[in-house]
């Protein structure tokens, strides 16, 4: 996915705020349509005042008969059209397309029947002034007695009453008494023809009546349908209003839940995709900086942690570079080092050399020109002395060239051979015994019974002992006591050889340079000072150690070890430089 | 004997102090020989010398320490050093602290005479 770190965040951040937006949106719309609704309601309901007060009127006109309530009920019906077409027929859409139909039609019928009514209660009083008239005249016949015989006065004076009541009650049951005395009149006086225009009259007040009762039943049923449409219609209003209300609580609560869902989700999801490159470059970087040089931070995003990989690559890759080259410069620096320390140590040993040289020249040559100059004056004791003098610093100089080239290893090189080491050593002892005689030194041994082999030289091992002996009985002057202990290490690798004096000391400053060839604390022409150069040289040259420990005024201690001889090493080994 | 100069030769090496004791004294000084530096230095604190002849490198107490020593008991002393090997910081300190002349071994007599008479000069002049 190619997207900016800013990108994925306003993603993030935007997903939860289009969903808040979202159902704000759709709250607000549903509010709206709430809020319509509710004037619905109101239309609904106004609707159904209007043919309340159309029912209210009906009744009364029912009830009176007359025009001026007949002109009540036709305004009430006139106030309910207007009403019903005031409404905007996008409102009537909305609100029931049919039931509006129905309730223009029910009440443009309701208007005609109640026009039919009034016209047969018109006909109701014709009829009713009809009968009256009749009866009036039958009555009247009987009083005068010219009426047929049979038909008494008190029958009509009730057939009269039974017509009284019938148009008071209107009901079925003086319905039926009026109609089965007017059929005893007929029975009575079959050609009675005074009776006739009272019947008819009867007859038609029946129709007119039956008429009207039937024109009234439909015009209650039209009213009733009023009632119930608009009643419909503004119950279904309040039970849209009542269904919104509930959709909306659902839908808000989805919402909610939504939001509290997938809100922390999406966040989180935003959030660690944001940070996983970073996490990763700076793993990246823990490891690197850890030692592993090598690793490069993957170049996987393509956000602004790209450009910072790349960056932290480059930068590594110029510090590997410098690093190499700061590692070449040292390493050149270290051989220059090395070549210098060479140089300087070759400065010392030659200077040593020359130092070592020169006092035995110098005394050879101050002789011979001692000699040269007063040749005649000297006797021949003191010729001989000087001679002498030249002979013996001769020697020293042989001497010295000697140990020279025993350190620098050139002489021809020693065999290498199983030998006893605990045998070289007494050899050695023996050999310094007379000077220990004359120095007055005690010598005191803890040296291994049985023979510890190694390879070596019998020769050099000598001479590595009796350099030490001498250098401790140099230390010692006039007395003191020397100790020489030698045993296998614990492990049985090692021969630990160990030579300590009671002598002066060696400051632990100088004590670092006593294997140094030409380092001597002695008085000058003492020893040469390569004894101790020499011995370390041997020593090693033996595959062993040598050390030392000293105090000064307590005495001086070296131990040197040797590696036991192997068998596998068998026979004799020349080392060394032919 | 009163105007005589007096010189100390003080070296490790015994056959030096021996040949330039007979070749000095061949010259009218008054020589006297020293192989170790302490000894010298004992017999300085009791004894003046006009000229100090001294080796560099001897053991503990050397050629540096007997011309401070000598410097400081007697600021007309002449002491000339003689040496082994010569480096150049060594020879530097010496004329630093007043030494006379500076020779190194193997040397010729008549480079030693030499030096001897210039500083035998410069104190009869004195």
């Amino acid at each position: 996915m190619q997207l900016k770190i800013w990108h994925k965040m306003i993603i993030g951040i935007s997903i939860p705020a289009l969903i808040a937006l979202f159902g704000s949106l759709w709250t607000y719309e549903y509010i709206n349509d709430v809020k319509d609704r509710h004037g619905y309601v109101q239309i609904a309901d106004d609707l159904r005042e209007n043919v309340l007060e159309v029912r209210r009127n009906e009744k009364n006109y029912l009830h009176y008969k007359d025009t001026d309530y007949f002109n009540y009920l036709i305004a009430s019906i006139n106030a309910l059209n207007r009403s019903i077409k005031i409404i905007p027929p996008a409102t009537i859409d909305e609100i029931g397309k049919n039931d509006f139909l129905l309730l223009n039609e029910t009440a443009t019928n309701y208007t005609a029947l109640t026009e039919r009514l009034h016209d047969n209660f018109r006909q109701e009083i014709n009829s009713i002034e009809q009968v009256r008239e009749q009866g009036k005249k039958l009555e009247n016949y009987a009083t005068t007695g010219k009426l047929s015989a049979g038909l008494s006065l008190n029958f009509i004076l009730n057939l009269r009453r039974l017509e009284k009541n019938y148009m008071l009650f209107r009901d079925r049951d003086s319905f039926s008494k009026l109609d089965r005395a007017l059929f005893q009149l007929k029975d009575l006086i079959p050609s009675c023809y005074e009776c006739i225009p009272y019947v008819e009259a009867v007859r038609s007040l029946f129709a007119s009546y039956e008429k009207s009762d039937s024109v009234i039943r439909e015009l209650q049923i039209a009213g009733d349908n009023l009632e119930e449409t608009t009643v419909r219609i503004a119950q279904r209003e309040r039970q849209h209003i009542a269904w919104f209300f509930t959709k909306t609580q659902r839908f808000m609560f989805m919402a909610l839940i939504l939001l509290c869902a997938i809100g922390p989700l999406l966040v989180y999801k935003t959030a660690s995709y944001i940070v996983a490159p970073i996490i990763r470059l700076t793993e990246i970087t823990k490891k690197i900086a850890e030692g592993d040089s090598s690793l490069r931070a993957p170049l996987k995003e393509h956000d602004e942690t790209y450009t910072l990989a790349v960056s932290f690559n480059t930068m590594l890759d110029n510090l590997q570079l410098t690093h190499h080259s700061l590692e070449k410069s040292l390493e050149l620096l270290h051989e220059q080092h090395m070549e210098a320390e060479k140089r300087a140590s070759l400065g010392f040993l030659v200077s040593g050399v020359a130092h070592e040289l020169n006092n035995p020249l110098n005394n050879i040559s101050l002789t011979a020109e001692t000699m040269k100059e007063d040749l005649n004056e000297l006797s021949t004791e003191e010729l001989k002395e000087h001679i002498q003098d030249i002979v013996t610093q001769s020697e020293r100089a042989k001497h010295i060239i000697e140990e020279l080239l025993d350190f620098v290893g050139t002489r021809k090189s020693a065999v290498m051979e199983k030998l006893d080491i605990i045998n070289a050593l007494a050899e050695s002892i023996n050999l310094v015994a007379n000077q220990l005689k004359v120095s007055h030194i005690q010598l005191k041994k803890d040296i291994h019974k049985i023979p510890v082999f190694i390879k070596g030289n019998q020769n050099k091992l000598e001479e590595i002992f009796v350099n030490i002996m001498v250098n401790a009985i140099h230390a010692m002057k006039e007395s003191g006591e020397l100790t020489i202990y030698a045993k296998p290490d614990v492990n049985e690798k090692f021969i630990i050889i160990e030579i300590s004096d009671t002598g002066c000391g060696i400051p632990e400053k100088e004590l670092k340079n006593i294997f140094e060839p030409f380092y001597t604390t002695k008085q000058h022409g003492a020893g040469t000072g390569l004894g101790l150069a020499v011995a370390r040289s041997l020593v090693e040259k033996h595959f062993g150690d040598i050390s030392v420990r000293s105090e000064v005024g307590k005495g001086t201690t070296f131990t040197i070890r040797f590696p036991l001889y192997e068998e596998e090493n068998q026979g004799p080994v020349a080392v060394g430089r032919g | 004997m009163g105007d005589k100069l007096h010189v100390m030769i003080i070296d490790d090496e015994p056959i030096v102090g021996k040949r330039l004791k007979r070749l000095l004294e061949k010259e009218d000084f008054v020589v006297e020989t020293f192989t170790r530096g302490s000894l010298a230095i004992e017999e300085l604190s009791n004894k003046h010398f006009d000229i100090i002849i001294t080796d560099l490198m001897m053991g503990i107490v050397d050629g540096i320490q007997i011309l401070e020593f000598a410097k400081t008991s007697y600021p007309d002393v002449r002491v000339i050093i003689i040496t082994g090997f010569g480096k150049k910081e060594t020879s530097e300190e010496a004329f630093r602290k007043g030494a006379f002349d500076f020779i190194i071994k193997p040397f010729r007599v008549e480079e030693l005479r030499e030096v001897v008479h210039r500083a035998a000069k410069e104190l009869k002049a004195g």
